[in-house]
């Protein structure tokens, strides 16, 4: 691995562009560190300790390095990930044509500009990830599994308060909203969620699909601030339906 | 599209098509440029600083959607030891499992939900006063450029201080005083789950020592009654009782020492061992940990990982000390057990627990117990360290609810032949302080 390591790094040479070249320089003037061209005062006032406080630059085209995805090296690598059998074949949580896309990531290990990208097909109930080259700009490697829940989208997150509000499970929900707002809840509006995906637990009772379907707990905020207790609800993506778990 | 089975060879398969394709690209590198290191990262994703003493951090940062903040190569150098040596290769959160006491809820936060992404928070108010806040990627699937690192320089307290004894003809006399202000580059980013809010935070001293630790503020869980065996009455009399709960944090941390890897693990042990001339004697002893295995505290036992390809000043393989301090074991699985778990480096083995959570890696490896399983021989070693706090409810806990901590400490342990704040005039201090003068000192 720590062979690899080091090559990854000679490949980061090889590729250097403009901004892996002022990285360069950055990193070796470390032995002689410059006068920042700002710093940050401390509480207190002067004679304390400071660090730099370099002004944010505009968002670089490509990264270099362990540097997170770029805004244009994502778009690039969804492009490619996408493929048209996914694009067709798969369906997102609405149901629609696609993938329900839900995280991208660099792979620091891989040696050069590689995206991972997550996606989950609620057809096959299976988790995908698609290894994106940015280099070459070539889908490098697929893979898919059941049994995987990472964390929700946020389009995943809307549908599971959609599915818990029309439910007829949601009455015990939908008072306990009243009595934080002293409102009638009208669907959605003004509710915050949060989702933790869920496995089913071994003394899971009327969730025990949770792991192979996609579900979700949430957390429900209204817009006041205050919290609504929806734990006992568990709501499956897959199977489009909410259980209750005591 | 290929399944997920036996994708360890894929994975490693992978690597080595990487090895031959930037071997194939060096040669058209110009002599000039691969003489110098690359940098591991852009501009934006470095963070180099001085601390007062004189000593420098530099390491890249990114935000990961589910671990949140990580830091990658770290590297060290100080006012005595000005060339940059590595440290670690990476260090971040692996797993925060939250179970709540009454049994009907529990959490593995970052696999459920994530530190990262729209979870991260923007710094504002006095979140990272005196410091700097540094923009970038947040790491959700729309990445957002947003202040979210604070960057700061904090006082450590007495770093050391030390008064020599002088003799004139009327005795002792106050002699040459050392007394030195320590200070931290602190590394710390905020996520707002729901009511909780965690501080990730890193503490890298200037006498090389890095300390691990997650802090909880926010809200207490709402709506979340127990009886008084498994909550603790907040508010007016007994009418509410808040339920007790774990925090069962995780973190990976992968050394890379002066950036020669394979790292020996070892383990030591004290015990009482009969008696000397004036009280009890005690014995230490090193076990060398060549497998994957678990491992957890006893009285006076502590690990290191120690290079063996690497040394310092003084001939001695330079190494990092885990210490441990306060901790509550959650007895309810069997990974939040062990103290820290040592595994050969795998890119399957992400979290310490809910870990199958990628398509390309085995489905049956879930957490540290998993990934020690098979007792591989540890050429490449990675530590995963766990600290637990059991969260006992207390009136002052609203609100907001006072920060509370849970972590460890990365001790240098002859990663450099003296401290490396030693001040002018103690340079000769190394060694046997009182060498004898004769051709008999050697039997000391």
């Amino acid at each position: 691995m720590v062979r690899y390591r080091k090559w990854g790094w000679g490949l980061g040479i090889a590729t250097a562009s403009a901004v892996t070249a002022f990285g360069v320089a950055s990193w070796q003037a470390n032995a002689a560190p410059t006068a920042p061209s700002a710093t940050a005062e401390p509480p207190g006032g002067s004679g304390q300790a400071r660090v730099s406080d370099p002004s944010p630059l505009p968002e670089a085209a490509t990264g270099s390095g362990s540097d997170p995805l770029t805004s244009g090296e994502l778009e690039k690598a969804r492009t490619v990930a996408l493929t048209p059998e996914l694009a067709s074949g798969a369906e997102d949580v609405t149901g629609k044509a696609g993938p329900e896309y839900l995280s991208a990531e660099i792979d620091v290990e891989a040696g050069g500009r590689q995206a991972e990208l997550y996606y989950y097909d609620y057809k096959t109930d299976k988790l995908i990830k698609q290894v994106v080259d940015l280099t070459t700009g070539k889908l490098a490697q697929s893979f898919s599994a059941a049994g995987m829940q990472p964390p929700a989208s946020e389009q995943e997150t809307k549908a599971a308060l959609g599915l818990l509000v029309a439910d007829p499970l949601g009455a015990g929900f939908k008072e306990s909203y009243r009595k934080a707002t002293g409102k009638e809840l009208n669907g959605t509006d003004g509710l915050v969620a949060t989702a933790h995906t869920y496995t089913a637990k071994p003394a899971d009772q009327g969730a025990s699909q949770c792991g192979n379907s996609r579900c979700v707990q949430l957390i429900v905020k209204t817009e006041n601030g205050q919290f609504l207790s929806v734990s006992e609800f568990i709501i499956d993506l897959s199977g489009r339906t909410v259980a209750r778990l005591k | 599209m290929s399944e997920g089975s036996g994708t360890m060879t894929y994975r490693k398969t992978a690597g080595a098509v990487a090895l031959l394709t930037s071997a194939a690209l060096g040669v058209a590198v110009p002599s000039a440029a691969s003489a110098a290191p690359a940098s591991p990262c852009g501009t934006q994703a470095m963070v180099k600083e001085t601390l007062p003493n004189g000593t420098t951090w530099r390491l890249c940062w990114r935000i990961h959607d589910k671990a949140g903040l990580i830091l990658d190569q770290v590297f060290l150098s100080t006012k005595r030891n000005p060339e940059p040596v590595q440290v670690l290769d990476s260090i971040r959160l692996a797993q925060l499992h939250v179970p709540y006491d009454t049994g009907d809820m529990e959490f593995d936060d970052l696999t459920d939900l994530g530190m990262g992404g729209g979870f991260l928070e923007t710094l504002t108010g006095d979140d990272c006063k005196g410091g700097s806040a540094r923009v970038g990627s947040d790491g959700s699937e729309q990445p957002q450029q947003r202040k979210v690192l604070c960057v700061s320089a904090e006082p450590s307290g007495l770093a050391y201080r030390a008064r020599e004894e002088a003799w004139d003809d009327n005795g002792p006399q106050p002699g040459k005083l050392d007394s030195k202000q320590g200070h931290d580059l602190v590394l710390r980013t905020i996520s707002k789950l729901a009511w909780y809010e965690y501080v990730t935070e890193y503490r890298l001293h200037d006498d090389g020592q890095i300390s691990a630790r997650l802090g909880a503020t926010g809200d207490l869980a709402p709506s979340s009654e127990a009886d008084a065996n498994r909550g603790w009455p907040i508010g007016t009399g007994d009418k509410y009782y808040s339920t007790m709960h774990y925090h069962n944090a995780f973190w990976r941390v992968d050394f890379n020492i002066a950036g020669k890897g394979g790292e020996k693990v070892e383990q030591y042990d004290t015990a009482l061992d009969g008696r000397g001339e004036v009280t009890a004697k005690l014995k230490t002893t090193r076990t060398a940990i060549a497998k994957e295995g678990n491992f957890s505290k006893v009285n006076q036992r502590w690990w290191r990982m120690t290079s063996p390809n690497s040394k310092n000043a003084d001939g001695h393989q330079r190494s990092y000390e885990l210490v441990t301090g306060g901790d509550d074991r959650y007895e309810g699985h069997p990974e939040t057990k062990p103290d820290v778990t040592f595994t050969q480096k795998n890119p399957c083995e992400k979290y310490a627990s809910d870990n199958a959570v990628d398509p390309e890696c085995p489905a049956n490896s879930k957490t540290v117990i998993d990934f020690a399983k098979n007792k591989e021989n540890l050429s490449d070693p990675v530590m995963w360290v766990r600290v637990g706090f059991h969260h006992v409810p207390r009136d002052e806990d609203q609100s907001p609810m006072p920060m509370h901590w849970q972590g460890f400490d990365l001790v240098p342990r002859d990663f450099t032949a003296m401290n490396q704040l030693t001040p002018d005039g103690r340079t000769g201090l190394n060694g046997d302080p009182q060498p004898d003068p004769g051709p008999s000192g050697a039997q000391g």
